[in-house]
């Protein structure tokens, strides 16, 4: 167990926020200033790396076993692993899209709109805050904040759902990129539809989480459902970080 | 009917069911077909449904597989009549020449499915937890042979129940493969010809339907059977007691089971054209078969995915104590190897063919160059899995014969180090070498030097290997029974297959070469030699572990000697038409090319395999029951699995065990591998 006490955890949880929100700003006016592909490729794997370090907490792989293979602590180091393998390959389909967006279009990118764009960005990644201000209260046995922390986060994912597939969607249609306009169009709706599919995956984890939390289910100790549930969360993010800059920011518009 | 053994009450139902079901398809196709005939398609996918249920329920009544296979049935139609009646409402055509629309087959393919995953239990301790309920750590497996058809979380029963349906794929590939030699063994059409009709399919579509489903099928099967090596044998080679994520084990098998019907549905559903690769555009226009190959191999590759996620963990955290990597079984790296390109490049053949999926589905112009596609990115996506794919299907059955051949030979296994290394080091350089499948692509001219460079690089770690093996052997006290035998033969066959790589892999000669029968010869040899002898030779040897019987030794030579001069004499006879200009997946050749006998020989080669395979078929199921009995250390191994008694207990060790030594030390005296400890 982490022994931080609560309140520096959740301030470190801030900072980490703040950063986040300060890059992604940077990016969408880098985006419109110049035309810059390796700095905006950079800044995203500065707000990756930021997200797997603090939010995800990859380090926790190191974990010391404390104790026999039938303890909880071991089988939850186990499961980490399981957990991080299973993202790695997850992390393959994303590869592949991204390397299927910049075979088709290499430094285009189809007309969206962009301040919608910036918006459901912005969503998810408070929704990330959110998670992570959830798990820190569970991991100091504080129920109630555990609660809010996932309501909110759920809610934010809800609403990113809805800002991409219930706005973003028909008005991209509207404007005539649709799926069989073209490479474009057909690159846009896989990749945000494979990256939602994962929203709505997460989004009913969250769920999950959420009922067995309020009905006591987890506490200080145990709540690996907790951990596994936010792990996925923030790589939801990640995706995100990476998919917005390729499908929004980068290259000239077709 | 009672009075029946359940195995002939099960053939009886089988042949019903296949009845019934074609009667349905009749009914249905007089109830709603009108002017479209689709009594061939629906027919056929009731009738392979239906006596698959039949035969379940005559073997073991309603529970396990029968109920996932009723579930997948009424999934099927409850997922497709969802789409279809979307469809009706939105004013789109409703029925299509193959009954429901394709995106009606899709979409019912995907809830069958998943229908059959829950029918069958393997959600059911997953829902628990979500609920918040507990489950027990581990449940207890019915008595007999019922055990292995239903979920079950324990790796040994897990391995079985994914090695005995690999056979049963290869089987049905195999007889494929049988119809198409015959229709090759002389120039000119035989019966496959334009008048001759199959599910709707005429001889040529057969043919190609039957080539590419042969393909595919194997492969299939050949993922499932190193799935059933690695899940039998690896925990254990390391003494653990069972899988890290047991539940997880049994779900990657059970999707395989339904995934692979749905591959073979694709020989109803209008068959498709594309062999096993699925090129766009072809396939983009195939029949809708094609769809059921695409979602069936989707299916199949999460098997993988989610099998090789388990081995990682399995290995990493589960190992006996003082099991440090470099006394891990050589076996059990192959394994590491192998799951690092499942678990990670097995996504990308699932995009690629998904992208297919969504391109004939929503007509998404990914692959199609009008519209700014480009077709070539769906060979970069599906080589980067299918070129280490084919170490997948290898890796393992290297690591077997590493693993075995110091037990017969006496003698400690040289350069152990170096070879747990090449396991790995084929693994990660195989990673940079797909697109030598694709010189004659269009691909772009400067990538084809660095390609040919990194796949020749491949040769040194398949070198050192072979080099271990050599000095292994060498001044040993060599001892030859069946699993020896196959080990050796799979040394000499793997030889000759991987030495008609580098011709393949050099552009200037690859030009030629590429897509003839030579192609068809260098991945017969290497996958026969990599994989289908070695497994043969992991089941002759670990058989009487797993039944305390062992496997008739006269017939296990006669399978060896049928089958290794056969599989020599076609893979050469393969690899003399492609040099003379046979190209490959085509049903007919010019006689003038005068190679008519060499076909002969090669389709006669075929039967011979076949029937040796047939003659193993019968010797393993023979002696399951009257086998002569085995319990004790057979062949004298120093594995830990061999000093417990056959069969192996249901949580394997019931003391802890400690490595002590290196594996395979085999003659060294005083040297010593594991210990058992009695404090648990
Ligand atoms: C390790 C065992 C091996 C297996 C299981 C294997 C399997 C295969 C398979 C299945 C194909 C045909 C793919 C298709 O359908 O088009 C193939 C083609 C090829 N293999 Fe191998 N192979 C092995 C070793 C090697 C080695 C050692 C090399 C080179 C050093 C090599 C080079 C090639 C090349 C260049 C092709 C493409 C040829 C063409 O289509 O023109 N392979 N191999
Ligand atoms: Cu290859």
């Amino acid at each position: 167990m982490e022994h931080t006490d609560k309140k520096t955890a959740f301030n470190q949880g801030l900072i980490i926020f703040i950063f986040l929100a300060v890059l992604t700003a940077l990016e969408f006016f880098i985006a419109i200033v110049m035309d810059a592909v390796v700095l905006l490729i950079f800044i995203a794997l500065i707000k990756a790396g930021l997200v797997i370090y603090y939010y995800m907490h990859i380090n926790r792989l190191n974990r010391e076993d404390d104790g026999p293979e039938e303890s909880y602590s071991f089988k939850t180091n186990t499961n980490r692993l399981g957990m991080w393998l299973f993202l790695l390959s997850d992390s393959f389909i994303f590869g592949g899209l991204m390397v299927a967006r910049i075979n088709l279009l290499g430094l285009t990118r189809p007309h969206l709109d962009q301040s919608l764009g910036l918006v459901v960005t912005a969503v998810l990644l408070i929704s990330s805050f959110f998670m992570n201000r959830a798990e820190t209260a569970m991991e100091h046995g504080d129920r109630k904040g555990f609660l809010v922390g996932t309501s909110l986060t759920l809610i934010l994912g809800i609403v990113f759902l809805l800002g991409v597939v219930g706005i973003e969607w028909p008005q991209a249609i509207h404007e005539g990129i649709t799926a069989s306009s073209g490479a474009a169009g057909a690159i846009f709706f896989m990749m945000t539809g494979m990256h939602a599919f994962h929203v709505l995956t997460g989004v009913i984890f969250l769920v999950i989480i959420l009922r067995n939390g309020a009905r006591g289910l987890y506490n200080e100790e145990k709540h690996w459902a907790v951990e596994a549930a936010t792990i996925y969360w923030h790589f939801i993010d990640v995706v995100w970080i990476f998919f917005y800059p390729a499908l929004y920011l980068i290259g000239e518009l077709l | 009917m009672n009075k029946l053994k359940p195995i002939w009450r099960a053939l009886l139902l089988l042949l019903m069911g296949g009845f019934v079901g074609y009667a349905l398809g009749v009914g249905l196709d007089a109830l709603i077909g009108g002017t479209v005939d689709f009594v061939a398609p629906i027919s056929g996918v009731f009738s392979l449904l239906g006596s698959a249920t039949a035969f379940f329920f005559g073997l073991i009544g309603y529970r396990g597989i029968t109920k996932g296979l009723v579930y997948q049935i009424i999934g099927t139609f409850v997922g497709a009549g969802f789409v279809t009646a979307i469809r009706a409402f939105m004013g789109l055509e409703t029925f299509g020449s193959f009954f429901f629309t394709e995106p009606a087959w899709v979409f019912g393919g995907l809830v069958g499915t998943l229908s059959f995953l829950s029918g069958v239990g393997a959600f059911a301790d997953w829902y628990k937890w979500a609920k918040g309920e507990s489950t027990p750590e581990h449940h207890q497996d019915p008595e007999g042979f019922i055990k292995y058809f239903g979920v079950s979380l324990d790796h040994k029963i897990i391995g079985i129940q994914y090695t005995v349906t690999s056979l049963f794929l290869m089987g049905v590939g195999g007889t494929f493969a049988m119809i198409f030699r015959t229709e090759l063994a002389a120039s000119r059409l035989q019966f496959l010809t334009t008048t001759f009709k199959a599910f709707d399919q005429n001889g040529l579509q057969f043919y190609n339907t039957l080539m590419s489903l042969h393909g595919m099928v194997m492969i299939a099967g050949i993922l499932l059977g190193v799935a059933g090596m690695i899940n039998y044998l690896a925990p254990m080679l390391i003494g653990a007691k069972d899988m890290a994520f047991p539940r997880l084990n049994a779900f990657s098998f059970w999707i395989a089971v339904p995934g692979a019907l749905l591959l073979l549905s694709a020989l109803f559903l209008g068959g498709f054209d594309t062999g096993w690769t699925g090129y766009p555009p072809l396939s983009t226009r195939s029949p809708l078969g094609i769809q059921m190959f695409f979602l069936g191999v989707y299916m199949v590759g999460w098997s993988s995915i989610l099998g090789g996620l388990n081995l990682i963990a399995t290995v990493v955290r589960l190992r006996a104590k003082g099991m440090t990597p470099f006394r891990l079984p050589i076996f059990v790296w192959a394994a590491i190897a192998t799951s690092i390109i499942s678990l990670t490049a097995t996504q990308l053949i699932g995009l690629s063919f998904q992208l297919v999926m969504f391109q004939r589905l929503f007509d998404m112009g990914f692959f199609d160059g009008t519209r700014g596609g480009n077709p070539v990115l769906y060979q970069h996506l599906f080589w980067f899995y299918s070129h280490p794919a084919v170490y997948v299907f290898v890796l393992p059955g290297l690591g077997i014969i590493s693993e075995l051949l110091p037990v017969f030979v006496r003698k400690p296994l040289y350069g152990y180090r170096w070879v747990a290394m090449s396991s790995l080091g084929i693994a990660l350089i195989g990673f940079l070498v797909w697109a030598h499948h694709m010189f004659a692509s269009g691909l772009n001219e400067y990538l084809r030097v660095p390609f040919m460079y990194s796949t020749l690089l491949v040769s040194i770690p398949t070198g050192v290997k072979f080099f271990s093996w050599v000095a292994t052997l060498w001044k040993g006290k060599i001892s030859t029974p069946t699993p020896m035998l196959f080990v050796l033969g799979g040394i000499i066959v793997f030889l000759i297959g991987g030495l008609t790589g580098p011709p393949s892999a050099t552009v200037s000669t690859d030009l030629h070469l590429h897509d003839t029968y030579f192609i068809v010869g260098h991945f017969h040899g290497t996958i026969f030699g990599g994989y289908v002898f070695p497994f043969f030779a992991a089941i002759y040897f670990w058989f009487p572990k797993a039944t305390g019987r062992r496997m008739s030794e006269k017939l296990g030579k006669l399978h060896f000697w049928i089958m290794t001069p056969s599989f020599l004499v076609m893979t050469f006879a393969m690899m003399r038409v492609g040099l003379l200009g046979m190209r490959r997946r085509i049903a007919d050749y010019d006689a003038m090319l005068g190679f008519d006998l060499t076909h002969l020989i090669t389709t006669i080669a075929g039967y011979l395999i076949f029937i040796s395979v047939a003659i193993f078929l019968y010797n393993l199921f023979h002696s399951m029951n009257h086998g002569e009995k085995a319990e004790g250390n057979l062949w004298n191994s120093r594995s830990p699995e061999w000093l417990v008694p056959s069969p192996m207990p249901v949580h394997n060790y019931d003391q802890a065990i400690e490595v002590v030594g290196e594996p395979y030390d085999y003659g060294l005296a005083g040297s010593k591998y594991v210990d058992f400890t009695n404090n648990k």
